[in-house]
């Protein structure tokens, strides 16, 4: 008897917190949401495919990327002078590459709802648009395309936004990633060397922080390309960002063919 | 543009941090995949920040040794390795029925059948005189949507499988987060013998509750001839194999023994020359993303033009 009294005395005060809902709130601005801080200055550091990323790969190389035969055909008539020629050394530092690259980033949030990634390596800049997409999409397709963002939430926050306070979110629901999808890309290269991506491109990212056990600041991206085009499927790749106490390092350079 | 529109739309749907590791992993080996398929060429040590302690027990490794010393043949990966190696994973969990806490996941992997336990329960970690194991002593905490997981009390085993030891001094920190149906590890690596700084590296997973797990067999054979007792091996100075890594790939041979500095962007401003210049066309492992692909004798070649010559 005690212990049915004290699960509906648990109940009632439950159903005390959960208040009718009220009128609908304008989202906070994602700066504020933020469960994480990724600004600042981030080395990426080479302990992966470290002869596919420090040098530029041999023509043919398309190991580990899941390329169909026509990627492999392109593949195989890259010309980095044919490029350099027609302005289009850029073509290895698109969204679905530049995270991979060797360099470092720059994190600002250029105001309370875009995030800006720029890198040195390449001198790019990327920008994550949280909030409704613009009425007005596409335009001209660019090597980083546009991303639209979000702070990834917690499971059951779409189907039941106002969970009942005693059954609410357990342990290691509370989302804290950062979820970016990127479209509208110019064709490029997945890999210095020519492996080719299209226009029909996708990356979605996920950027997770962790901070290790010597102090040590870190954000691992997790990025998927698709490509109907040139892949037989996703892409999957993570890389591994160690923070800086400073931009001393920085070293812009631009884009390079070869 | 409809179609841009529309992958917009669904973003606008955020996604779910998912929680739930269990299930059937497929391994994604989309980096590195000639070294975790077939296996690491003798000599490459890149990506490692590397100790002179290290550098010197990786360069008296032989390719032998497993084929010869029957004790190397059935060696488990260790749970760090486990992660960047060869390996399909099933997680299951342990609720508890009293109080319906999630009490520990287990994981195993096929390779050697290991099987590990990551404790959710609070429990310390045992004592330092305690047994080390293959797998470790592991005990997690959620950060957010993270697990985060430490595991101490392991053996002595590989950072790469070439011979790069680690050392049973490491302490291991793990990362798992769930995005959808794609799991990301990353693996902390923390070795005073064998590294000068936290090894850093993530894999990739992909939900796949078709597959079928195997069981693990494992069976000692001597394999190469070999007196009794003897343990092949090469002397410091006297590894002739060392650079042939740089060779084929046309590769500064400093950069392929592995070191800190080598793993940092600005390392190529002052990186030697390779000590010959990579060939016109890859000729070695060339496409390489699962153990049915990733043919050595494969040669790409442009449309109508001859293979390059191996050498």
């Amino acid at each position: 008897m005690r212990s049915r009294f004290c699960f509906l005395t648990l109940i009632a005060a439950a159903a005390l917190q959960a208040q009718p809902p009220g009128p609908p709130q304008p989202p906070r601005p994602a700066k504020l949401a933020a469960p994480v801080d990724l600004t600042g200055y981030w080395v990426s550091v080479i302990s992966e495919d470290w002869r596919w990323r420090m040098v530029t790969p041999m023509k043919g190389d398309f190991a580990s990327i899941p390329v169909n035969a026509e990627a492999r055909k392109v593949g195989a008539t890259w010309d980095p002078s044919k490029d350099e020629a027609a302005g289009l050394q850029c073509k290895a530092y698109g969204a679905p590459a530049i995270m991979r690259a060797p360099g470092r980033v720059h994190i600002t949030w250029q105001d309370d709802n875009t995030l800006k990634i720029e890198t040195d390596e390449g001198t790019q800049t990327r920008l994550f648009h949280f909030g409704p997409p613009p009425a007005q999409q596409g335009g001209e397709p660019t090597w980083q395309g546009y991303s639209a963002a979000n702070w990834e939430r917690a499971p059951r926050g779409v189907e039941n936004p106002d969970p009942f306070p005693i059954f609410s979110v357990r342990q290691g629901t509370q989302g804290r990633s950062l979820e970016v999808l990127t479209a509208n890309l110019r064709p490029g290269y997945l890999r210095k060397n020519g492996v080719p991506y299209s226009a029909a491109a996708t990356v979605n990212e996920y950027y997770d922080y962790h901070k290790e056990r010597n102090g040590d600041e870190w954000f691992t991206v997790t990025t998927i390309v698709r490509d109907p085009q040139y892949l037989t499927g996703p892409w999957i790749t993570s890389s591994d960002f160690k923070k800086e106490p400073d931009g001393s390092k920085w070293d812009p350079s631009p884009c390079k063919a070869r | 543009m409809q179609r841009i529109a529309f992958l917009f739309a669904l973003l606008a749907i955020p996604a779910l941090a998912q929680v739930d590791f269990t299930g059937e992993w497929a391994p994604a080996y989309h980096e590195d995949g000639p070294e975790r398929l077939p296996g690491p060429e003798l000599g490459d040590y890149m990506g490692i920040p590397l100790s002179d302690a290290g550098r010197l027990r990786a360069d008296s490794y032989d390719a032998d040794r497993i084929s010869v010393v029957t004790e190397y043949q059935c060696r488990p990966h260790s749970s760090d390795y486990g992660m960047r190696g060869l390996g399909n994973l099933r997680v299951t969990r342990d609720i508890d029925l009293t109080t319906q806490t999630l009490q520990a996941f287990h994981t195993y992997m096929p390779a050697w059948g290991s099987v590990r336990t990551i404790w959710l329960d609070g429990r310390p970690h045992p004592p330092a005189y305690a047994e080390h194991t293959f797998q470790g002593f592991s005990t997690g905490v959620w950060e957010g949507n993270m697990l985060t997981i430490t595991t101490t009390h392991l053996k002595a085993n590989y950072l790469r499988r070439n011979g790069v030891a680690s050392s049973d001094k490491r302490i291991v920190t793990e990362h798992w987060t769930r995005h959808g149906d794609f799991l990301t590890v990353v693996v902390v690596v923390e070795d005073p013998v064998m590294l000068t700084e936290p090894l850093v590296r993530s894999e990739n997973w992909y939900l796949d509750p078709g597959q079928k797990i195997v069981p693990s067999f494992c069976e000692y054979a001597a394999e190469v001839p070999a007196p009794v007792g003897s343990v092949p091996h090469h002397l410091p100075g006297k590894n002739t194999f060392l650079t042939e890594v740089a060779e084929w790939y046309g590769l500064p041979a400093e950069a392929t023994r592995g070191g800190a500095k080598t793993m940092y962007p600005e390392y190529r401003k002052t990186m030697p020359k390779p000590i010959r210049p990579a060939p016109e066309k890859c000729e070695r492992f060339c496409v390489c993303t699962t153990l049915a692909d990733c043919n050595l004798n494969e040669t790409v070649q442009a449309p109508g033009g001859a293979p390059a010559p191996r050498r």
